[in-house]
C-alpha cells in the first residue's frame, strides 16, 4: 500500500507546490499540510524537492496575521490554521512561522448565545434541545461561530506542541478551556461525533475520525476515565466504519496510547486496495502517517 | 393560525438551532430571484418499493415536465448526511441509481453525483457503508464532495440572512442541471426538509464547517431561501417518499413507508405537495411561507398535479412536539 499512496499522492501535487482536496483541484491549506506531514514521516525516502515546493506554497500563503485561509479562493484566516502548524513544526527552521499562527489561534474563540438564546437557556428550554454548557470556549470553524470538537482538538495539538514558546500569553487556560469543551460534548458511552452528544432528549452517535482527533488532543490526560471509555469506544467504531480517514486517525490515537495495532494496518491496506480513499489528499497522507511513523508529529 | 403558545414554541426552536441554529430573516430579494410563475406542476408517482422498476417511474415524470437533458451535463444532490445501519436517514441507493441511468438513456452527457454532508467529513465511510459507492462504482459515474470541491464568491440574490455572499462549489457552475433529490423527511429545526433544504449540501463545509453552523447562526430559514436564490443552474426535484422519516427527522426519527416519488421543476410546489403528503401545513413553515412569495408555488390552488391524487397517499407523519402547530392544514 505505501508505494501505491506515495504515488497517489505525489500523482497529486499541483505545479504550485500545493495539494487540492483530490488530483486536480487547487491546492489548500488542509491537504498540504496533511500531505507535507506524510511526506516528511517518510524520512528513509527523502521526498525533497516535493517537500520543498509544498513548504513553500504553506510559507507563501501564510497571512501577515499569522493565519492561512482555506485556499486561494477563499481569503478569510481560517480553521486549517494550527493544521499548518502542526504541518511546519517537523522543520526545524520554521518555528518561528508556527509561533505566530499560535498566537493568531490563540485570538480565535467560538461564539457564544446571545441575550434571547441565553434568556432561553435560563428557561431552561436549551437543556431540552442540546444537553452542552454552550459557554465553555473554544474554536470553531468560522469566525464567530460556535465552538465545535474537531476545530478546537486541532488548535489544543498546536497550542500543547507550543505552549513552552508561548509565556505571557493566555495559552494554558485557552488549553483548560479547550479540554473543559472537549469533554463536555463526550457521547453517552464515549467518543465525539461533531460535537452535540445529545438533541431533543436523544443521544447522539459518536464518529471514530472525530474520536481519535479529540483523544489525540487529551493524549496528555490518557488516564482520565473519560479517554478510556473513548479508547474503548474506538475500537469498536474503527470495526464499523473502516475507511481510510477513520482507520488511519484511529491507528494514530492507539499508537500514541500505546495499544496493539497490528490488525488495524492490515485492514487499512486491505480497504485502500478497495476504494484506494477515493483519492482523497489527506486520507492518503493520513494513512502514510499511520502507516509510519507519522504519530510522532501529534506528539505533545 | 398558530396561538401565541405555540408561536413561541415554534420561535424558541428556530432561535436555539444556532448551537446547532439561527434567527429571524427580512424580506427581500432580486428581480432576478423572482421564479414564480402563474401554476406549477407536480408529479406523485406510486413507488411501491425500491426494487419497483424506478427507472421507468423517473423516465415518465421527466417525461412529465419535457424536460431535455440532451447532451446536458446534470448534478444528481442526494441526501446523505449520516449513516444509521437501524435508520433511513438518506436518499436511498436505489433512487440514486435509477435517476443514473434515466438521465443517461435520455441523452444527458455526463451525470455527476455530488453532495457536501452536513455532519460527518468522512465521504468514504458515507458513500461506502449507505451503499451509493457500488452504485457509483458499477454506473461508473463520478462523484464530487461538494464540501471539499473547489469555490467560487457568489453574490446573493435575496438578504434573508446578513450574508451578502456565499462560497459555492464549481461544480455547480460546470453543470447545466441541479436535481436535488432529498428523502421525504420531518426535521427537528425546520419543520420539514425536503427539496429546498437539501440544498443546504451544496454549500462547502470546507469554507462554513461541519455542522456548516454559520448558516445556522444566520438563521436556517433564511440561508434556505438565500441558497435556493442564488444557485446559478436551474433545478428540478426527485423526492425519495418510498420510504420516508416521522417524529424527530432528519437522523432520528421512524421509517414510513409512502410508496411514491415525487417530483417537479418548481422546488417550492414540490415541497409544498411533499408537505402536504404527510399532512404538513405547507405555509406553517417559515421558509417555504417565504419561498411561496418568490421562489415558486405553494398554495395548492395555483399547483396542478399530475400522476396520482395526493389524497391517496397522504399519511398522517408524526412530528415532535414544538412543531404540533404544523399538522393544522389550511387548505
Amino acid at each position: 500500500m505505501i508505494e501505491a499512496a506515495i504515488d497517489l499522492l505525489l500523482g497529486a501535487q499541483n505545479e504550485d507546490g500545493g495539494w487540492g482536496a483530490v488530483k486536480g483541484k487547487r491546492s489548500n491549506t488542509e491537504s498540504t499540510s496533511f500531505a507535507l506531514m506524510a511526506l516528511k514521516s517518510l524520512d528513509d525516502k527523502p521526498f525533497n524537492r516535493q517537500t520543498a515546493a509544498g513548504l513553500k506554497w504553506l510559507l507563501q500563503h501564510q497571512r501577515d496575521d499569522g493565519s492561512w485561509s482555506l485556499n486561494d479562493a477563499s481569503k478569510q484566516s481560517s480553521w486549517t490554521t494550527p493544521i499548518a502548524v502542526l504541518a511546519l513544526l517537523p522543520f526545524q527552521d520554521q518555528r518561528e512561522h508556527a509561533l505566530r499562527a499560535a498566537k493568531w489561534v490563540l485570538t480565535q474563540e467560538g461564539g457564544k448565545p446571545g441575550w434571547v438564546a441565553s434568556l432561553l437557556v435560563r428557561l431552561s428550554l436549551v437543556k431540552k434541545m442540546t444537553e452542552l454548557d454552550p459557554y465553555l470556549s473554544g474554536w470553531s470553524w468560522t469566525a464567530g461561530a460556535f465552538s465545535w470538537v474537531e476545530p478546537t482538538s486541532y488548535s489544543l495539538m498546536a497550542l500543547k506542541k507550543l505552549k513552552g514558546s508561548l509565556d505571557g500569553t493566555n495559552c494554558e487556560e485557552r488549553i483548560r478551556q479547550g479540554e473543559l469543551l472537549i469533554y463536555d460534548r463526550m457521547c453517552e458511552n464515549g467518543g465525539w461525533n461533531y460535537g452535540n452528544s445529545r438533541v431533543l432528549g436523544e443521544a447522539l452517535w459518536p464518529y471514530p475520525e472525530v474520536t481519535a482527533v479529540a483523544l489525540i488532543a487529551l493524549q496528555d490526560r490518557a488516564t482520565n476515565d473519560a479517554n478510556q471509555i473513548s479508547l474503548r469506544a474506538l475500537g469498536v467504531m474503527m470495526r464499523e466504519a473502516a475507511s481510510g480517514t477513520a482507520l488511519s486517525w484511529g491507528i494514530l490515537c492507539l499508537t500514541l496510547y500505546n495499544q496493539n495495532l497490528q490488525e488495524w494496518k492490515r485492514i487499512l491496506v486491505k480497504n485502500f486496495e478497495k476504494t484506494r480513499f477515493l483519492g482523497e489528499t489527506k486520507a492518503v497522507a493520513l494513512a502514510l502517517l499511520a502507516s509510519g511513523k507519522g504519530a510522532s508529529l501529534f506528539r505533545v | 393560525m398558530m396561538n401565541r403558545r405555540e408561536f413561541i414554541k415554534v420561535s424558541a426552536v428556530a432561535s436555539l438551532s444556532s448551537l446547532a441554529g439561527g434567527c429571524g430573516p427580512s424580506v427581500r430579494w432580486d428581480r432576478d430571484a423572482y421564479r414564480k410563475t402563474a401554476t406549477s406542476r407536480v408529479a406523485i408517482l406510486e413507488a411501491k418499493s425500491y426494487r419497483a422498476s424506478l427507472e421507468d417511474i423517473i423516465s415518465h415524470g421527466i417525461h412529465l415536465f419535457k424536460l431535455d437533458v440532451k447532451g446536458k451535463r446534470i448534478v444528481l444532490k442526494p441526501n446523505l448526511v449520516e449513516f444509521d445501519p437501524k435508520g433511513v436517514i438518506n436518499t436511498d441507493p436505489a433512487v440514486i441509481e435509477a435517476a443514473i441511468s434515466s438521465f443517461r438513456s435520455l441523452g444527458a452527457r455526463e451525470v455527476v453525483v455530488a453532495e457536501g454532508p452536513g455532519h460527518r467529513r468522512d465521504s468514504e465511510y458515507l458513500l461506502t457503508a449507505s451503499g451509493i459507492y457500488d452504485v457509483i462504482n458499477e454506473h461508473r459515474a463520478r462523484y464530487v464532495d461538494l464540501n471539499t470541491d473547489d469555490v467560487r464568491r457568489t453574490k446573493l440574490r435575496s438578504s434573508f440572512t446578513n450574508l451578502s455572499e456565499l462560497y459555492l462549489p464549481e461544480t455547480l457552475f460546470n453543470a447545466d442541471l441541479l436535481v436535488s433529490m432529498p428523502k421525504l423527511k420531518t426535521h427537528h429545526w425546520a419543520g420539514v426538509t425536503l427539496s429546498l433544504k437539501n440544498m443546504f449540501g451544496v454549500v462547502p463545509g470546507s469554507v462554513y464547517g461541519w455542522p456548516k453552523n454559520a448558516l445556522h447562526w444566520a438563521g436556517i430559514h433564511g440561508s434556505i431561501l438565500d441558497i435556493n436564490s442564488s444557485l446559478p443552474i436551474p433545478q428540478f426535484a426527485i423526492v425519495d417518499g418510498v420510504v420516508g422519516m416521522e417524529g424527530n427527522g432528519p437522523l432520528q426519527g421512524q421509517a414510513r413507508h409512502s410508496g411514491v416519488l415525487i417530483l417537479g421543476d418548481d422546488l417550492a410546489a414540490v415541497d409544498a405537495t411533499a408537505a402536504r403528503l404527510m399532512t404538513i401545513e405547507p405555509r406553517k413553515i417559515e421558509y417555504l411561507e417565504m419561498a411561496g412569495r418568490f421562489l415558486g408555488n405553494i398554495s395548492h390552488e395555483r399547483i396542478e398535479l399530475v400522476g396520482e391524487r395526493l389524497e391517496r397517499f397522504q399519511q398522517n407523519y408524526r412530528v415532535i412536539e414544538h412543531f404540533q402547530a404544523l399538522k393544522v392544514l389550511t387548505g
